[in-house]
């Protein structure tokens, strides 16, 4: 009898054993078969009959199964057909299992990796960041396209020159005059060249160095957000402040701020400093870092014209007085700069008038506001301009290390992939395409990478503290939250995932399956050609980075050690900032106090002491009142007591002396590059010679010339110096001291200070402190190198010790049965080594050459340099050499010591 | 008997039009067919399943499960927007295909 369930089942038997028919479609399929079955049979047909035409008419099911399977199957996706395909790489979980796996599995190389990684990211980013902060100084202002500075260029008898300045009343006539100036303003500080401004506040009393005069337009044109206050109206008044977030809680605390009264001391240039009352109208936000214009305070500039009327009406003066400019949208900058030389060209005609005297140029130009910072060369820049230089130099190391950590990466996996052929090969055979093999170790790479990244970040804010101390920057982590800054970091973790995981890749995903499961080893000898590369690279970088290191390093010393011709110990420098009519006036009486004290041995008052960045200088002429062709020189003024004080040594002529006669009014010392400088042969020639000076046009006798001592540091060239009795410009007491007590000779310097100079807030260096300052650069430099090299070799260092390692073991039969036949351990450890140290002896031979020629390119700023010589080639090799050598041995010996029974049993 | 290349490329227009008349499950579309054609048309029947799941994953129709007055597990078809307007786009096709053989075919042709 026909079963009619029973046939049934057995027709969907042998749909099940076709792989390409999901249960849904079996079901519709047996569904239909059903719905036919009973049609036929309502329609007369016998049940074994109306079965076996339902079956003949549904057809093959093998070829039903191929079509499904064709309709299911879109490129080759490694899912059973019937699923779904995924926005990720099908698999993606076993890769990252595996990949998380291996990470554990090989703690130590791992580790390497991940941690050489880590720090080179480290570096770059905070590159990153410093690069993006130079680069963004001043474009955060709206409309910073349109704002401008003006600037002044001016070539006359004593040379040419850039100014940042203009003069006074320029910005208001470029606003009534020009129609394309939307807004100009200007801002003056209210000391020329004075860092040091005095603020009171009840006890409250410190000095600023950022205060301004300012337009009451500032906040239309700069980016300045209120806080508190009315930006309008804040600045129209005499005597307004408008003050930062944080001078407000320096000064007021917690406390509000608006309407309360500050005091300033101001020297409105006629000679007299006051000290003014002034009321806070407005409370801004703090200076962002990336501006060139950075600010504690605007004083209103009506305070500055009810004080100085000539103010608006001085167009000869323009030292610290910068206009900034907003033109229209539609304006057109080079058209403008082009009309305003009316205003230059009338300068130059008031100067003639005045002066007697022709300016063969005297031009504005305009700087857009935000290139002040990395292109501006002026002189009487309100900051120092950031420098290509530095940005190149901080990039290439950050790179270098990033390349060693990737070399590294690349290294090891390479290695570690013969102990990966297996699971490549089953890979493979169980339909793995190539393909699919790549992107599952780029994968892994990028694993890596991210965790490399995770621990970057805990890097990043301890590498920022040296890097901003080194290069004077204020680079936060959360700068990193900039999109730019991202997108950077994301771009960087791309490149250093798919550059260091596509070598590994390509190897691994080569193997041919058959050799790799029948256990043969694939073969590696491309393999083992760019690793030997890629060793030669890391310790190539690595000398070259440690030749750098010692280089700088021993100009530092040099720089140091070199004799600097005069006396740096034990020097209590005391800077004068305010009530500086008081020190100049009774000097003699002052240094009389401090000398009561017998751990005080000598004191002297000057204008500069070594190590300050002097700018002042005299013309000196000696034909009466014409300074054309006036020979300029830098100048210290100072009292009797400073060449004795100093310990300078003379080399013709004798020092300022009290008695007999009137050295104040008839003498200047000049150094040896002095003489040179005023066209004399011999130190002997120029005494006795006069000359006019331009400061205060008297005309005194050269009675004397000094050695050329280093009044500026070992970095520049001894330029040619004047020394003269002056007393207008000094400002600086030193006091020579003989340390028993260092806090009661404190104290009794403190209150001296306090009776001589009440309310002037007491600031005291140590010379030779304050000339370790002056070095400070190269100091941290050499730091910096010192910490990035010593980081790089470490990493270098690791990646040889996890590669030796892995050969070490790759040969541990090798090795057992070498023992065997009766090696001795030193045998085997130079086995090993010997390829590693031929390798290291390659990466010498290229770093060399190299590091000789940027270090000379280096060494050229320096006045006074090393000699670079073979000697430090030689440390610096030999170091590398050693000790790669003790981490290759290391792991060599740990291989021959071994017994040979364990390697060879192990089968 | 029609070619199986012809049986081919008319199959989609064709599911497209007897779905455009409401839902319907496989087993009616084949008896559709039969009926209309007379018995000219005869598919392999199970071979309608796979186009009509190729069908479904470009999005010209929807399927849906549905328990029969039987107690029979059906699966259901019905057109989606997109279906729709790939039947105007095949019609259109068709029907110029149409016109050229009738007028190729036409016992008395025009004369120009």
């Amino acid at each position: 009898m026909f079963d009619l369930e029973k046939a049934i089942k057995h027709w969907r038997a042998i749909l099940n054993k076709n792989s390409a028919l999901e249960d849904g479609y079996k079901e519709e399929l047996e569904c239909h078969l059903r719905d036919k079955i009973d049609h036929m049979i309502s329609l007369g047909s016998p049940e074994k009959k109306a079965y076996e035409e339902a079956v003949k008419k549904i057809g093959e099911t093998d070829s039903i199964g191929a079509e499904y399977f064709k309709t299911d199957t879109r490129g080759i996706s490694g899912l059973p057909p019937w699923k779904k395909s995924r926005w990720m790489p099908p698999l993606f979980s076993n890769y990252i299992k595996i990949g998380l796996r291996k990470i554990k599995r090989q703690k130590l190389y791992s580790l390497i990796n991940i941690a050489g990684l880590a720090v080179g990211l480290a570096c770059c980013a905070v590159i990153i960041l410093y690069v993006t902060n130079e680069l963004s100084y001043d474009a955060f202002h709206k409309d910073a396209d349109r704002i401008y500075r003006v600037a002044t260029h001016r070539i006359n008898i004593v040379g040419e020159f850039r100014f940042s300045t203009t003069p006074g009343p320029l910005g208001p006539e470029l606003k009534a005059s020009y129609p394309q100036v939307e807004q100009a303003i200007r801002v003056v500080p209210p000391f020329e060249n004075a860092s040091h401004v005095l603020v009171v506040q009840e006890e409250k009393r410190f000095f600023e160095n950022r205060i301004w005069f300012a337009d009451k337009d500032i906040f239309e044109l700069f980016h300045i957000p209120f806080l508190q206050g009315n930006a309008q109206t804040a600045l129209v008044n005499p005597n307004a402040v408008v003050i930062t977030e944080g001078m407000a809680k320096k000064y007021f605390g917690e406390e509000p701020s608006l309407g309360r009264a500050l005091q300033i001391e101001i020297d409105y240039d006629t000679g007299i400093v006051e000290i003014q009352d002034f009321e806070v109208t407005g409370v801004v936000k703090n200076s962002p870092a990336n501006t060139h214009l950075k600010y504690d305070m605007f004083i209103s500039m009506p305070t500055m014209t009810s004080n100085l009327p000539s103010f608006e009406e001085d167009w000869l003066n323009h030292h610290g007085k910068y206009t900034y400019v907003k033109l229209t949208p539609t304006a057109n900058a080079a058209d403008f700069e082009e009309q305003i030389q009316k205003i230059a060209k009338l300068c130059a005609q008031k100067y003639t008038e005045k002066y007697n005297r022709k300016m063969d140029l005297n031009e504005f130009f305009l700087q857009p506001v935000t290139k002040i910072h990395m292109y501006s060369r002026n002189m009487r820049e309100i900051e120092p301009s950031g420098n290509w230089y530095y940005i190149y130099i901080y990039s290439i190391i950050a790179f270098l290390i990033l390349l060693i950590g990737c070399m590294n990466f690349v290294n090891l996996s390479a290695a570690l992939s013969t102990t990966r052929t297996k699971e490549v090969g089953l890979r493979k055979v169980v339909g793995a395409q190539r393909r699919q093999l790549v992107w599952q170790f780029l994968g892994e790479s990028f694993l890596i990478t991210v965790l490399a990244f995770i621990f970057a970040f805990g890097l990043i804010s301890l590498l920022l503290i040296p890097f901003n101390q080194m290069a004077g920057t204020e680079l936060t982590s959360a700068g990193l939250k900039q999109p730019i800054v991202l997108l950077s970091l994301f771009g960087l973790l791309l490149f250093v995932s798919i550059g260091s995981g596509c070598y590994p890749a390509l190897i691994l995903t080569g193997f041919n399956p058959v050799s790799v499961l029948q256990g043969k080893s694939a073969p590696t000898s491309r393999g083992a050609r760019a690793q030997k590369f890629l060793v030669v690279g890391q310790f190539a970088i690595s000398i070259f980075l440690v030749i750098c290191t010692f280089t700088v390093f021993k100009q530092l010393n040099f720089m140091k050690g070199r004799a600097l011709g005069f006396s740096l110990e034990q020097k209590l420098v005391l800077r004068v900032q305010s009530n500086l009519q008081h020190l100049r006036r009774d000097f003699e009486a002052i240094k009389e106090d401090f000398l009561q004290n017998p751990s005080i041995t000598g004191a002297t008052v000057s204008s500069s002491v070594p190590g300050d960045d002097t700018d002042s200088g005299y013309y000196l002429t000696s034909r009466a009142e014409d300074f054309r062709n006036a020979a300029r020189l830098k100048v210290i003024t100072m009292d009797y007591d400073f060449i004795p004080e100093y310990e300078i040594k003379m080399v013709a002529g004798r020092p300022f002396q009290k008695k007999p006669g009137n050295d104040e009014k008839e003498a200047y010392l000049i150094n040896l590059a002095g003489v040179k400088e005023l066209g004399f042969s011999s130190p002997e020639e120029a005494l006795g010679k006069s000359f006019m000076a331009h400061y205060h046009r008297m005309t005194k006798r050269i009675i004397g010339v000094t050695d050329d001592f280093h009044y500026r540091g070992m970095q520049e060239i001894v330029e040619p110096l004047i020394m003269d009795i002056e007393d207008s410009l000094m400002n600086t007491i030193t006091l020579s001291i003989r340390v028993e007590n260092m806090n009661e000779l404190m104290q009794f310097v403190k209150k001296r200070w306090d009776e001589h100079f009440p309310g002037v807030p007491f600031e005291y260096s140590f010379l030779d402190e304050s000339f370790d300052r002056e070095y400070r650069y190269e100091d941290q430099m050499g730091r910096l190198l010192g910490i990035i090299t010593t980081l790089g070799f470490i990493i270098a260092c690791l990646g040889l010790f996890g590669l030796a390692s892995f050969v070490a073991r790759y040969r541990t039969k090798e090795i057992g049965i070498r023992k065997v036949l009766g090696a001795s351990t030193t045998n085997i450890v130079a086995m090993l080594s010997k390829k590693f140290f031929m390798l290291i002896l390659i990466s010498v031979i290229i770093a060399s050459p190299l590091a000789w020629y940027s270090m000379n390119k280096w060494l050229q700023d320096f006045a006074y340099r090393v000699n670079m010589n073979l000697v430090v080639f030689f440390v610096a090799a030999g170091g590398a050499l050693a000790i790669a050598l003790a981490t290759v041995c290391i792991q060599g010996i740990r291989a021959a010591v071994a017994n040979p029974v364990n390697s060879l049993r192990d089968e | 008997m029609v070619s199986k290349n012809l049986m081919a490329a008319s199959t989609k227009p064709m599911i497209l039009s007897i779905l455009a008349s409401g839902e319907i499950y496989g087993y009616q579309i084949i008896q559709n067919i039969i009926q209309i054609s007379g018995g000219t048309l005869e598919w392999s029947e199970g071979m309608l399943y796979p186009v009509l799941h190729r069908m479904e994953k470009e999005n010209f129709i929807r399927s849906e499960w549905k328990i029969s007055d039987n107690g029979r597990r059906r699966k259901y078809y019905r057109l989606t927007e997109l279906g729709k307007k790939e039947l105007q786009k095949e019609r259109k096709q068709w029907m110029s295909v149409h016109k050229v053989f009738s007028r190729l075919w036409d016992p008395f042709p025009a004369v120009e």
